[in-house]
């Protein structure tokens, strides 16, 4: 068998491997492989990705080098076509083919159509009735569904209720489904009986301008199985009607089944005009229109689940990587073209699964918490974040900088080992320990605790929702202190301070290990917490009621303490803080020597890098030691205008400073 | 026609960072931003009074809006902590209308004021993006500075409803800044980040090696100087960086200024410190 065609698929290197394997079939361009145009039957010049033939004498004369070439293909790019027996005269054959069917000609035919269907159901009446005859509410259920997608096939869906329906009205509809169960040994549903009686009595109206088809729903381990569906698909051909699309009949496991009828009836059923006319001519437009070009999928539930998909975007990944091996860390990116609607998940299992195999990431489900990295600084679940959803607005390609979660040692890449914070929560021993309280009973006889409801949702809300590795990561100090227990173990710390049925002696436990130096008193600011997503106001504020609660603990003692509290007193005796002040009381003299031996004072006295300010101040607090730390504090701060409206605000909400 | 605002000037530019004050008026007289004091406004309390007691932060800072109310004004601030503490206590106000209450009944009976809750609080750097414009904003730039520059906003500016239109964790406002005053921005990992600043006193290797992570950063991407845009935060970076460089053996040797004297600088305000800085600039370094 000999070469009938070559042909180049997506993937080429641009190599020149072929080229030089037989240079006067394929050349090799910027991006891709070309076949020449000398040697095709159609005389293109590109990928020939219409397999267009070779000319006789090329085939003859290369053969040998085009196997060559495509045998050494480093991607396999070169598709070699084998002629078969009918070939032999191809060249006479595909001009006559080009000849005869103009691609032009198509065109206008197509868009006759496309017309003709929007005309059609645009046209007249495009009810479409679906009764049902349900004894449990599947069929109910499954009419009320098909009604909603009816609208995908140009009908207006309008469920009716068996029982009681007038069977009169019903032959005056021109589009009929049916969905009706079986009850006991082949019966119609209760709801379905009187219409069925009327339908089979001898005085049943004609049905001929009727289309319909019938979905029957039973039990394979009865007799008479879907005996109902059946009886009402023969009586309406009886009556004249006619059956546009098969009966279908259901077994227990319906959903499939019936999805399948649905797609057929709704499909046909809205081929037929307002008088009952089937217009066959139209069934695979409107098939392909309800499909929509397959850019939907079928929900679980029988619905079309709407598109989600999203144009591409220019995205620079870049990613830290770390290689525990070598003990080298750097970052590596990658410049892609990824659909909006994918994941930062599913792009990284794309970048591991196509470029980097050792690309390292914990994998999992959306809102796995373990699975969290930071993405520009924001700490995000990958699994629910959309590419599209990143982009703050910015022009041009979209730069994400992809690092793994802080406070936590790197195992590889963006994989952290959650181990640190596992060791801080059984250091702070986060038990929970019940006092003794009153009970109610409940109705079923067991003893329950209530609680007050408002008390039970300000405990929920202190709740961390993103899990307890997510928040110990949102603080920006916790992966410079080794010791901090992180805001993660405080906040549960501080829940079960807050819960009404903790027992005093723990409650007060939980104190002393809230004071603790390496508690909530560590944590430098919260407000890093607070803005993060995944943590929230609501968590910000609860800590900083642990911070309140544990200084009060502690008397205001330490220098935590004494920060607070003369920042308090400074406030009240001017309206301003005084710094100086707060540099004496804080520090002490110990500090201030401290400062003075680290270059901290003498950078302030100079204001190093900051500019201005007079060097009189500077000077002020050098003969005045050891107030007038600072570049240019004042020893005295002058009073804010109506100070006693500040001080009377002090005494009416906090008499202590 | 300026635009009025009235003016907070932080919590420590009336003591040990006037430099900020100073160029904060500069600034805003070239940008044709007419300041209102408030003399009556107290500090914000910058968080620390709240953890004594919350309610008493709430209510002083209450009493200061109320001021700016009377006025008829926004507030403008060169200081992201008391842009973000007034934010945050004047939205938890508006969110709790029991709170409200409480707090204006408290208002009311030791000052006879009450707070609406119809004023909004500005960054002058929102307010040079929003409501300058950025193109206004490059015509007023007389000394442009091209430099390397790393912009420093800190966690208490970027946050959700503060910022306005600008990215929490990737902004551009600032960068915008720079690139119109003759600039390159420097992108760095931690510049949303925290200083620690809050806990200075009582924490401070957490602080140092916190500081000392951000000044190495910038440095290592480029940065012959960095512009933070909160008073509080500038005063460690600046004057603990020695000691972090020391505590941590990171390169953090960077001049650092406040937005307020780059802003008044590229608007041609105080040619001397500029010259002084420029010099600062060139020399420091490796």
């Amino acid at each position: 068998m000999g070469i009938f065609s070559v042909y180049i698929e997506e993937g080429c290197i641009t190599c020149d491997a072929c080229e030089e394997a037989a240079p006067e079939v394929f050349e090799v361009t910027e991006d891709t492989c070309f076949i020449k145009s000398d040697v095709r039957l159609d005389g293109g010049f590109d990928r020939n990705d219409s397999k267009s033939g070779l000319k006789t004498e090329v085939v003859q004369t290369y053969s040998d080098d085009i196997l060559d070439a495509a045998d050494g293909c480093p991607v396999d790019v070169i598709i070699v076509v084998e002629a078969k027996a009918d070939e032999a005269e191809v060249e006479e054959t595909i001009t006559e083919v080009e000849v005869e069917v103009p691609i032009a000609a198509e065109a206008p035919q197509v868009s006759m159509e496309i017309e003709g269907l929007d005309a059609f159901l645009s046209a007249g009446d495009r009810t479409l009735n679906i009764f049902f005859g349900s004894q449990s509410g599947n069929s109910e259920q499954l009419a009320s569904n098909f009604a909603k997608r009816a609208g995908d096939y140009g009908l207006e869906g309008i469920v009716h209720d068996m029982d009681g329906f007038d069977i009169k009205k019903m032959a005056s509809m021109r589009r009929v489904a049916i969905v009706c169960s079986t009850w006991g040994e082949g019966e119609m549903p209760d709801n379905a009986e009187a219409l069925w009686q009327a339908a089979s009595s001898k005085d049943a109206p004609d049905m001929s301008g009727m289309a319909f088809s019938v979905l029957s729903l039973g039990d394979t381990s009865y007799e008479l199985f879907c005996q109902s569906g059946k009886d009402w698909d023969g009586r309406l051909e009886q009556l004249g009607a006619n059956r546009v699309a098969p009966r279908v009949d259901c077994d227990v496991d319906y959903e499939a089944m019936a999805t399948e009828w649905a797609q057929e009836a709704l499909t046909m059923l809205s081929a037929v005009d307002d008088s009952g006319n089937l217009h066959e001519e139209l069934i695979e437009s409107i098939r392909e229109m309800a499909d929509g070009g397959a850019s939907v999928a079928d929900g679980e539930d029988g619905f079309i689940v709407p598109d989600l998909t999203s144009d591409e975007i220019e995205v620079q990944l870049n990613v830290f990587r770390y290689d525990p091996h070598e003990k080298t860390s750097g970052t590596d990116t990658w410049l892609c073209s990824l659909p909006g609607h994918l994941t930062l998940l599913e792009s990284l299992r794309a970048i591991q699964r196509t470029h980097d195999g050792s690309l390292c990431f914990t994998d999992g489900s959306p809102h796995d918490p373990n699975t969290a990295i930071v993405v520009n600084g924001r700490i995000t679940l990958p699994g629910v974040s959309r590419i599209e959803t990143l982009s703050n607005g910015r022009p041009g390609a979209l730069n994400l900088h992809l690092e793994p979660l802080p406070g936590y040692d790197v195992i590889r890449d963006l994989c952290v080992d959650f181990g640190a914070l596992t060791k801080k929560r059984e250091e702070a021993s986060l038990w929970h320990v019940s006092r003794t309280r009153e009970a109610i009973r409940s109705e079923q006889g067991t003893l329950i605790g209530p609680m007050d409801p408002s008390e039970a949702i300000a405990l929920h809300k202190m709740s961390d929702p993103f899990g307890a590795q997510v928040l110990h990561s949102c603080s920006d100090s916790i992966a410079y202190s080794q010791s901090y227990l992180g805001p993660s173990v405080c906040l549960d710390l501080w829940v079960k301070r807050t819960d009404p049925r903790t027992s005093t002696k723990r409650a007060e436990e939980i104190d002393t290990l809230l004071g603790g130096a390496n508690a909530i008193l560590a944590e430098t600011d919260l407000a890093p917490i607070g803005r993060q997503p995944l943590a929230g106001k609501e968590i910000q504020s609860a800590l900083s009621d642990a911070k309140t609660r544990a200084l009060e603990h502690n008397g205001y003692n330490g220098r935590h303490g004494k920060h607070v509290w003369w920042y308090a007193w400074t406030m009240k005796s001017s309206g301003r803080v005084n710094d100086t002040v707060l540099y004496r009381q804080v520090l002490g003299p110990l500090g201030l020597l401290s400062n003075l031996t680290s270059g901290v004072t003498a950078r302030m006295l100079t204001g190093f890098t900051r500019t201005g300010g007079k060097m009189v101040n500077d000077i002020l607090a050098l003969v005045a030691p050891p107030a007038g730390i600072g570049k240019m504090p004042r020893q005295f701060n002058k009073r804010v205008d109506d100070h006693y409206e500040v001080v009377s605000i002090f005494n009416s909400l906090d008499s202590r400073f | 026609m300026p635009i009025r605002f009235a003016y907070h000037p932080g919590n420590v530019a009336h003591s040990s960072a006037p430099e900020v004050d100073e160029t904060m008026r500069a600034a805003c007289r070239s940008l044709d931003i007419e300041l209102i004091d408030m003399p009556g406004a107290t500090s914000c309390g910058a968080g620390i009074l709240g953890q004594a007691n919350r309610r008493l932060q709430i209510t002083l800072n209450a009493r200061t809006m109320s001021i700016a109310e009377d006025l008829g004004m926004d507030i403008i601030t060169p200081c992201a902590t008391t842009a973000a503490t007034l934010f945050e206590d004047l939205m938890m106000l508006k969110a709790d209308s029991s709170l409200m209450g409480e707090v204006n009944r408290t208002l009311e009976k030791t000052t006879g004021r009450v707070l609406e809750g119809s004023i909004k609080i500005r960054h002058l750097l929102q307010v040079i993006l929003e409501e300058i414009g950025i193109e206004n904003f490059s015509k007023k730039v007389k000394n442009p500075i091209p430099s390397p520059l790393a912009p420093y906003y800190g966690p208490n500016l970027q946050q959700v409803g503060l910022i306005g239109g600008d990215d929490v964790f990737d902004p551009w406002y600032m960068e915008s800044v720079i690139e119109a005053g003759g600039g390159d921005p420097i992108r760095y990992a931690s510049r949303t980040s925290s200083a620690g600043t809050p806990g200075i006193f009582s924490e401070e290797q957490t602080v140092l090696r916190q500081s000392a992570n951000i000044l190495s950063d910038a440095k290592t991407m480029g940065a012959r100087m960095m512009i933070s845009a909160c008073t509080l935060s500038h005063g460690v970076l600046d004057i603990y960086q020695g000691k972090a460089s020391r505590s941590t053996g990171l390169n953090t040797n960077l001049p650092v200024i406040h937005f307020c004297e780059y802003v008044a600088f590229l608007t041609g305000n105080f040619p001397t410190r500029l010259a002084m800085l420029k010099t600062r600039v060139a020399v420091i370094g490796d």
